[in-house]
């Protein structure tokens, strides 16, 4: 039990929370899913963070999970900006 | 679809195994016979998708030990624009100074040109926004944070830098 | 050794801490990106070395350790696809920069 841990685990969830203003605000689709992204990542720092503070493996089977999802989405919505060619065939 | 061939799904159902192993670290007999399976499935899948040279082309001597002198150039490359984009982000946001740039690339090959574009959109500063083929040469469409140089050749030169070489190295 | 891990996962936070930094203030979308490029590599790659020295060194369990470099790895291969599907999309549907690019060569050779 190291509390440096949890308060590193805490500011990086902050700094997503931080980058929910650019989410909200962005005034295109392109800014929204760049936020996304970043807070996707910045929410896996925290769960490996949170993870070796209480010593429960659980969460870092989460944070892969999560990583996976934020590409597959990003990627999903970057292809869609780019005119939609996967769903118009 | 194409036929999937023997060498493929064996290097296929190695790395699958390999990262279950590193994943699950527990070798009891049961993991591992499910492990097993699992890849085995997933390599006769999937290998067709990405395998089409060479499949034992790790295990030459001299291809691993260009691949890992490349990671450390890369590494050294990669904390030099971290440390240039971090400095920009602190200093308040104002001296960017952004456009987009056509370099050409000399490589011969998919994974080599993928490879260049994925470790230049991984570096701070730069990312790679479309591969095209004109007369002939491969061009890379880069937005660059800083434009230095509108020349093309000089460009590619400050943007590749040494990643280009060792890629080749790898390649061949 | 904890000071070194300290140290490590501070690296990654003062990174990161820049990269959220440019996120919110940079003028336009692909500069937005480039910022957060600095997120998905050097703070990730921080917070990775740093717990898995933790967990070989404090925690002594070497699967934990292997899964987070592992997780570490993952996100650094994997994530310039996304950038890079990502700008090439928003250039496509029409973003462009509020002050005018130095030189457009995308732009030029794909008008439509």
């Amino acid at each position: 039990m190291r509390i440096e841990l949890l308060l590193f685990s805490v500011a990086f969830a902050f700094l997503a929370l931080i980058l929910l203003l650019r989410l909200a605000k962005g005034p295109t689709a392109a800014d929204r899913m760049v936020a996304g992204d970043s807070m996707d990542v910045l929410v896996c720092c925290a769960m490996v963070l949170y993870s070796l503070y209480s010593g429960r493996g659980i969460y870092l089977d989460i944070a892969i999970i999560c990583a996976l999802l934020g590409i597959v989405d990003t990627m999903l919505v970057g292809r869609y900006l780019e005119k939609g060619r996967w769903f118009e065939k | 679809m194409p036929k999937t061939k023997l060498p493929a799904v064996v290097s296929t159902f190695c790395l699958c195994f390999v990262f279950w192993l590193l994943l699950t670290w527990s070798f009891t007999a049961q993991e591992m016979i499910a492990g097993a399976v699992v890849s085995l499935a997933v390599a006769l899948f999937t290998s067709h998708f990405f395998i089409h040279e060479d499949a034992f082309w790790l295990l030459r001597p001299a291809k691993l030990a260009a691949l890992i002198s490349y990671a450390f150039v890369f590494l050294a490359e990669l904390v030099k624009a971290n440390v240039d984009v971090a400095g920009r982000c602190f200093a308040g946001c104002k001296d960017v100074n952004p456009g987009i740039v056509k370099v050409p690339v000399d490589l011969k090959g998919d994974y080599a040109e993928d490879m260049l574009a994925n470790s230049i959109t991984l570096t701070p500063g730069t990312i790679t926004l479309d591969i095209a083929e004109q007369d002939g040469k491969t061009w890379y469409y880069i937005h660059w944070i800083d434009v230095a140089e509108t020349d093309r050749e000089k460009a590619g030169e400050l943007i590749k830098g040494r990643l280009e070489k060792e890629i080749r190295r790898i390649w061949e | 050794m904890r000071i070194v891990i300290d140290i490590l996962i501070a690296v990654g936070f003062i990174f990161a801490l820049a990269g959220a930094k440019g996120v919110i203030q940079m003028p336009d979308a692909f500069c937005r990106m480039q910022a957060s490029t600095c997120i998905t590599t050097l703070g990730i790659l921080g917070v990775a070395l740093g717990g898995a020295l933790y967990a070989f060194f404090v925690l002594g369990s070497v699967g934990t350790g292997v899964k987070v470099l592992l997780l570490g790895l993952l996100i650094l291969t994997i994530n310039p696809i996304g950038a890079h599907s990502i700008a090439k999309g928003a250039y496509k549907s029409g973003v462009r920069p509020e002050k005018e690019m130095e030189i457009d060569d995308y732009g030029r050779d794909f008008h439509d």
